[in-house]
Parts: C-alpha cells; structure tokens; sequence
C-alpha cells in the first residue's frame, strides 16, 4: 500500500517537472515554417496591463525601468545569410517583454525546395535578332565610353544628331 | 561615372529651352558625380569610406541611398551588394537613382516626353515625337548590331545587365565567384534604380535568377532573360512591341 503511494508521487511529480521544463524552453511565437512577412510595426498592440488599479501611486510598474533592460519598439535583427538565403529576424517589446516575433525567409529559387514559388518561372521563347529599326533607343550592358561607343545607342545618337 | 548619356526631348518648345533642359539634366548628374562617385577622393562617398564625416552628417540623399541598398540587399537575398568589393560602393544603386531624379526634374519643368539614356538603362515618360510609344530595343546577347526584343513603352524603365559586356567581372557575392548561367537580364518597372538593381542581382544569382525575377512581376517590374546556352525566356506581360 505505502510503496504503490510513493509511486503515484514519483510520477505526478516527474510529469510536473516534465511540463516546467517545456514552458521555460518555449521561445515566444517562433515561426515553424515560413509564414508570410508581417509587419511587426503595424500589428495590434497586446493590450497593457490596466494601471486603474494602482491609483494610490505605490505600484512602481509604470515608472520603472523593465527588469529585462528590454527597450519597447520593433527591432530587427541583422540579416543572417545561410546556404538558402538570408533570414532576418524582427522583434516586438512591450513593457519589457518581448510580445511578438517574425521572420523574414529567402525567396530565391535556390530556395524553392524549401520554400515554394508562389509564381512560375517565366516562360521560355525563341531567341530573336532583329535590326534594330524603329526603335527610339537601346537597353544593353553598356558599362564603359568605350562599350558606348561601339554601341546601336551611340550609332542612334549620331543619327539624330 | 564612367559612363555615357543620351536625352531624348519631345520638342515641345523653342530650341533655347530644350537646351536649357538638358544643361539642367546634364548639372545634376555631374552633380551626383561629384557627390557619389567612389574615384573622387573629395566625395561624400569616399569621405564617409575613410570616416571623415559619420552618418550624422550625411546628407539626406545619401541617407536615401544607403537606406535604398539596404533594402535591396535585404530583398534580393545579399545579391545586391554596396560591400560587394569591400568598401561602399553605392554605385549600382546611384545610376538609377540618379536618372530618376532626372526625369522628374523634366518633368517638373513641363516636359512631359523624353527618354534618358544612361548606360543602356532608360527612363521614359510620354511619347516618341512622331507620337507613338518609345520604342525600345534590347541588344541581342551576342550580335551587337541587333536586338533580342523590341518594347513598346509610355512611361517607365528599362534596366540591361550582362555578363558580355564585363565578362567574368559580375561576380555573384555569395560566392566570390564570377557569376555563370545567364548572360543577359533585362528589367522593365516604374522606377529605374530597382529595375537597374533587380538586373544585377539576377544575373549574379545565374539561372535561379529567372524564378526569382518571375516573382518581381507581382511587383510590376516584368523581365527579358537569356541564359547562357542560348535559351530565352520573358515574364507574361512583358510590353513587347509587334
């Protein structure tokens, strides 16, 4: 009888312990998969503790700097760039606490395995050569006088000129 | 910047004031030059590179221009990258910009029909003369006397990047290594610093390029793409000519 009693304890204060644990490692709101990016900025603020409570002016919670030395606002982490792109971190702090957190995940193709594109590919065509009549100017790679000099711009230019 | 601009005017007005236009698009981008260029010792680029002046002296444009390459690196993954090479180098983002500034300075001023042409990327407003859409050629990718596409636009941009013109000197900043699957990209939205961008930062990406541009398109900047086995490829409403 005792021995089956000291059982029942052992166990239900095991689970107690298991459950601690899993809500100190919790972090706050982390993303699972990708989600879609969110403004942490222009989200709806947690609302406040009420402060009507604390008329006789004892209570130091609004005064007092947060024991977490957190400032309240958005802030984004730096970028971190790993193998599929860059991933940045954004966090919100109110009262100290951290209250939301997003991040933003590649979008390259590089990365589609991961994350999949919302759109398809462009389409492929036939590689036209046309000469270039009628047209008003040229888009090219251009990069020195060079380049522009020898270039259908430079022969257009001294066409109107 | 090392390179060379064309302005095309609707003439709209007497001889005189066309000039005047021009000299006013031709100030401020010697202007710019002078302020952003990272060959002149005394610009605030360079200045800001050797920490002369710190951030809380800088001027708003460069703030914009900083913030602007901050984004685009945030945007594109790390492939637009003013630390590509090591120092700040805002350039890729400054040509664009630049040109954009100018086009609504003419604007401002009336004139209402022009296309500038810098370096192969074009900001149009308006109409040809004749009054038709500005009819835009892209350069064939290895014919340098023909064109690939041929676009029709009233108002908007057009950014070419290409690896046959700089050869192994796009280099992906990923990697370090020169850029390799495609050889041109073209960029077509309603503002030339981000098309501009958007070219370079596909074309250092190589052919995972062509996705990433394909989502661009939800933004309204469409795309012209040639790899470099010859294989083309355009988004759905790329305004091509007939």
């Amino acid at each position: 009888m005792r021995r089956s009693t000291a059982a029942a304890v052992g166990t239900l204060t095991g689970a107690a312990l298991i459950v601690g644990v899993r809500l100190s490692v919790q972090p706050p709101a982390a993303p699972v998969a990708a989600p879609p990016a969110v403004d942490l900025a222009g989200g709806t603020p947690a609302p406040k503790p009420s402060a009507s409570g604390n008329k006789s002016g004892k209570s130091p919670a609004k005064t007092q700097a947060p024991k977490t030395g957190l400032k309240d606002g958005v802030f984004k982490g730096k970028g971190a760039t790993n193998p599929y792109g860059t991933v940045q971190v954004s966090i919100r702090i109110e009262n100290g606490e951290i209250t939301g957190a997003d991040a933003t995940y590649p979008t390259t193709a590089d990365s589609a395995t991961i994350n999949p594109p919302a759109v398809a590919a462009l389409k492929q065509e036939t590689l036209g050569a046309k000469t270039a009549k009628d047209v008003a100017a040229v888009s090219g790679a251009t990069y020195t006088s060079k380049s522009y000099a020898e270039s259908l711009q430079a022969a257009l230019d001294a066409a109107k000129a | 910047m090392g390179t060379t601009v064309s302005i095309e005017l609707t003439p709209d007005r007497p001889d005189d004031e066309l000039r005047a236009l021009i000299a006013d698009v031709c100030g401020w981008l010697h202007e710019v030059d002078a302020r952003f260029s990272t060959y002149k010792a005394d610009s605030e680029v360079c200045r800001f590179r050797r920490k002369e002046i710190t951030h809380a002296d800088l001027s708003p444009d460069m703030r914009h221009v900083l913030d602007a390459c901050a984004d685009l690196w945030r945007d594109t993954d790390g492939y637009f990258d003013a630390y590509a090479t090591g120092p700040l180098d805002p350039s890729g983002y400054v040509k664009g910009w630049s040109v954009e500034v100018a086009s609504a300075r003419l604007l401002a001023k009336g004139s209402n029909s022009h296309y500038i042409n810098a370096g192969g990327d074009i900001r149009m407003r308006g109409h040809h003369p004749d009054g038709g859409p500005w009819r835009v050629g892209i350069r064939h990718p290895w014919e340098a006397d023909k064109v690939s596409w041929v676009l029709a636009l009233t108002d908007g941009a057009v950014a070419t990047s290409g690896t046959y013109e700089r050869g192994d000197h796009v280099v992906n900043p990923r990697t370090g290594k020169p850029a390799q699957g495609l050889r041109s990209v073209t960029v077509v939205g309603p503002d030339l610093a981000l098309a501009d961008a958007y070219a370079t930062a596909a074309l250092a990406m190589g052919e995972p390029g062509i996705a990433w541009l394909a989502k661009r398109a939800l933004d309204g900047y469409d795309s012209a793409v040639v790899t470099d086995d010859g294989r083309a490829f355009s988004s759905a409403n790329l305004p091509a000519a007939v």
